[in-house]
């Protein structure tokens, strides 16, 4: 049988299916454990159409990301139709796959490869994700409530803390919304080192970011681990952590910006349009609130007028505006390319796409708005819509491994992986 | 069924199914009218170089149906002649056909005098465009009626002067108009057959993008004696005799967004041609890139012998990408899912297994028929509709001889 042999072939010495004996033709017997709840999974996930893949091997040739040596996705479509989940979630190509379509428009049989490999990368982000219940809860589409109310309750349940023993009205005249911004948000007490507010805020979200970043690190080990052992790595001489930034982390990261792989693609190539000014539009933000902790947190310490909305004018605050509006054009465009692609080339649409678009849209919408009715001066609707705000940036921070937006590290780390492959410390 | 009835069958093509069709019927004693769109009969069969799994030449089995043909009194023939409207129901179809004029007469006998002085050419569409032909000639070596036909369009009034006076038998009439006639029969037997799949259709294999990339009914012509080439297979365009080959199968088969079908024929054709290529070109290497083999039954042997072949290659995985290259030759590329590595192979000439697309499509949908969503004309024989051949399903001949047989038995079944 073909399969077989394309699966000895290829599932290298590390697989564990190999039983040692022979058949009739000489070659080694294998056995094969599919993962049914694997399977069922990615069927949910919008990989549906799996089965109806036959191997003709179009969409390798088709795919412009795929190469000679390692090409993609019709070896992770027979993989996933045998429901071999070990080797899937360490295999590089599912995450350096960018889901252009291409693979999809000409597949003859209507298997939507795009769409399944699209789903084992949301079942990656759950397998690899810590804690293990918190992925489980987000990548399901029935806790929906559950993922949204767990942020909300979180910043209820500090916002009333802060108001705990406060005799002041909560939400500011117009003057006091004009003068302190949502700087008394969480309310105001006179301890010199630390605004209340920033207190408040920084107790809310290093813990979301630091839960992040210890899932990322932990979830990118184990995957770089078990990439390593599906490729049959030991090499003798490993990087060094500087080589290993130098060489393979940072090309990816200065590839990734230029948008090289997302260009390639022809049936989808408008996603640049919208990817770019998002991307931009993160790392804008990023710098803004670096800044901006820098001011209040360090800075509004000495200086007590540091604290309190960036004048309009002010530099920063042109980029947090500039970003702002990128964000919601970005998500935007990739908003209605994403319901294009599912009207026109059939994509099956799912839950793990759009929770991530709804999010990025909430997000830039929210705060544009709390600036608005700030700057216009309605103080309980500035106050609400802040809340809503705060709600979507904790949500985005505390869910980043889990969701689509995981791919931001997972996809930077397996481009690197690919650098590793063809360095000089493996071949 | 009316005492009227005349129990007459129609027959709508005469390829090989149409032709085996009427003659089942007539021989036991039905009226036939037997009608064909070209000048000729015998389809595409009459353009094969050889039958598979024999590897005679098709004149073998046309060359009999056509003696038949000429002994039988039952059957009337009528060439360029199509289905224009059907009414009644079966046991009572009137049905109109319009017959195009061919401007030539059955005076002709084929002495060729008018096609030594016309200086117009056209396309040769029986060598699918890889030749011309004289404007006036006869449609092919072995046509049967043996008759020239003219392409009136092709000509100028000087060359329509010109045949005309050449002609000793005064068999050319210019002025021939189409003609309508109608014909009362019980039941139709639809032999329509198929078309060779539109390559152009094929965009990521860019077809147009060199003259190296040919279709297989287009390698058919170039093997055939009477062909292009007389039979040498030479890469259309620079004539140069390819050192290399390499088949794709399944070009448009099996493929939702061209013909979701398997067409049956299409392995065993290529394995076919390889025959003709290895008797030919003994040091060319051969590569065929494949989905699966599908050499059913006994045509599993065939395979199994071209297979030891050590100058045919398979390569399991499709072709979705051909790059022409500056030698006038072209690079496939495909994914080998045997090694996991994809493949770049240069080759000097490209043969596209194309498949069979049903003919009547369009024409069967107009006309009320049932068909299947891939435009195949579904039997009926309670309404009077028995389909037969290629217009029925995707067959090779002997399936296309085997049903037409059994369209016969249910036409003289429904009448009486």
């Amino acid at each position: 049988m073909p399969g077989l042999q394309v699966l000895q072939n290829k599932l290298g010495p590390a697989f564990s299916g190999y039983t040692g004996k022979t058949n009739r033709y000489g070659r080694e017997k294998m056995r094969v454990d599919p993962d049914l709840h694997f399977i069922k999974y990615m069927k949910s996930a919008g990989g549906d159409t799996l089965k109806k893949c036959f191997q003709c091997a179009t969409c390798s040739v088709m795919c412009p990301l795929s190469t000679d040596e390692n090409p993609f996705p019709r070896k992770q479509m027979v993989f996933a139709q045998w429901g071999m989940k070990e080797q899937l979630i360490a295999d590089p190509e599912v995450l350096l796959c960018h889901n252009c379509g291409d693979c999809t428009a000409y597949c003859p049989r209507g298997a939507k490869p795009g769409d399944v490999l699209g789903s084992i990368r949301a079942y990656m982000y759950t397998h690899y994700g810590w804690p293990n219940g918190l992925a489980k809860m987000v990548s399901e589409p029935k806790m929906l409530p559950m993922t949204i109310a767990l942020p909300a309750i979180i910043i209820t349940l500090m916002l009333f803390i802060s108001q705990m023993g406060s005799h002041d009205a909560w939400i500011p005249t117009v003057q006091g919304l004009k003068d302190h911004g949502f700087g008394s948000f969480f309310g105001h007490w006179d301890f010199k080192w630390l605004s209340k507010n920033v207190a408040f805020i920084d107790a809310i979200m290093l813990p979301a970011v630091g839960l992040a970043v210890f899932s990322l690190f932990k979830g990118v080990s184990n995957m770089w681990s078990a990439m390593e052992k599906r490729c049959d790595i030991n090499p003798s001489f490993r990087p060094s952590a500087k080589q290993f930034v130098t060489e393979f982390l940072v090309p990816s990261v200065k590839e990734i910006i230029a948008h090289n792989r997302f260009r390639e693609c022809t049936e989808n190539a408008d996603r640049v349009r919208g990817h770019r000014p998002l991307m931009y539009a993160f790392i804008g933000l990023a710098i803004v609130t670096a800044y901006s902790a820098f001011k209040q947190d360090v800075l509004g310490a000495f200086i007590p007028s540091m604290h309190g909305p960036l004048s309009l004018i002010d530099p920063f605050k042109i980029l947090a505006n500039v970003s702002a509006i990128a964000m919601i054009v970005g998500v935007g465009i990739l908003w209605g390319n994403r319901a294009a692609a599912e009207e026109k080339n059939g994509v099956t649409p799912t839950y793990f796409d759009w929770f991530l678009l709804y999010e990025i849209m909430a997000v830039g919408v929210t705060g544009i708005s709390a600036e608005l009715t700030r700057l216009i001066g309605i103080p309980p609707l500035a106050y609400a819509v802040y809340y809503l705000h705060l709600v979507s940036i904790l949500m985005l921070f505390l869910y980043l491994p889990y969701t689509k937006f995981a791919h931001l590290v997972y996809r930077t780390f397996a481009m690197a992986f690919e650098r590793y492959r063809n360095s000089s410390f493996v071949k | 069924m009316t005492d009227s009835s005349s129990g007459a069958v129609l027959v709508v093509g005469g390829g090989i199914s149409g032709l085996t069709a009427a003659l089942e019927a007539a021989e036991v004693g039905k009226d036939v009218f037997l009608i064909e769109k070209n000048a000729f009969m015998g389809g595409r069969v009459s353009q094969l170089n050889q039958y598979f799994p024999k590897l005679c030449p098709p004149s073998c089995g046309l060359e009999i149906q056509f003696k038949r043909i000429r002994a039988n009194r039952n059957i009337r023939m009528y060439n360029m002649t199509t289905v224009k409207a059907i009414s009644g129901s079966a046991g009572d179809f009137e049905v109109t056909c319009t017959t195009a004029p061919r401007y030539v007469n059955n005076n002709c006998t084929c002495c060729g005098d008018c096609s030594a002085v016309c200086a117009d050419e056209c396309d040769n569409d029986f060598n699918f465009g890889m030749d011309k032909a004289k404007a006036i000639s006869r449609p092919h070596d072995m046509a049967f009626p043996a008759k020239y036909v003219l392409n009136k369009e092709a000509c100028s009034d000087d060359t329509l002067a010109a045949i005309k006076s050449a002609c000793k038998m005064n068999a050319i009439e210019t002025e021939m108009a189409e003609q309508e006639f109608t014909v009362n029969v019980d039941s139709i037997i639809w032999a329509t057959g198929w078309v060779p799949y539109d390559v152009s259709k094929l965009t990521n294999l860019k077809p147009d993008s060199s003259s190296a990339i040919i279709s297989n009914m287009q390698m058919e012509r170039l093997a055939a004696p009477s062909g292009p080439t007389g039979g040498q297979i030479l890469r259309p365009g620079d004539g140069k005799e390819p050192a290399s080959f390499g088949f794709v199968q399944c070009a448009g088969s099996r493929d939702e967004n061209h013909l979701e079908y398997c067409s049956y024929i299409c392995c065993m054709a290529t394995m076919k041609q390889i025959t003709y290529i290895r008797e030919r070109y003994p040091d060319a290497e051969i590569y065929v890139f494949y989905i699966d083999l599908r050499t059913p039954g006994k045509y599993e042997k065939f395979r199994e012998k071209v297979s030891a072949d050590e100058k045919v290659h398979f390569i399991k995985g499709k072709v979705a990408d051909i790059q022409a290259e500056d030698d006038g030759g072209v690079t496939l590329i495909a994914e080998n899912a045997m090694t996991g590595a994809k493949v770049n192979q240069k080759v000097d000439l490209c043969i596209l297994a194309t498949g069979m697309e049903p003919a009547a499509k369009a024409q069967a949908a107009a006309l009320g028929l049932d068909i299947d969503s891939s435009g195949f004309i579904i039997s009926n024989p309670e309404a009077g509709h028995i389909s037969c051949g290629c217009a029925k399903k995707a067959a090779d001949v002997v399936t296309s001889a085997q049903s037409a047989t059994a369209a016969a038995m249910k036409a003289i079944q429904a009448g009486r």
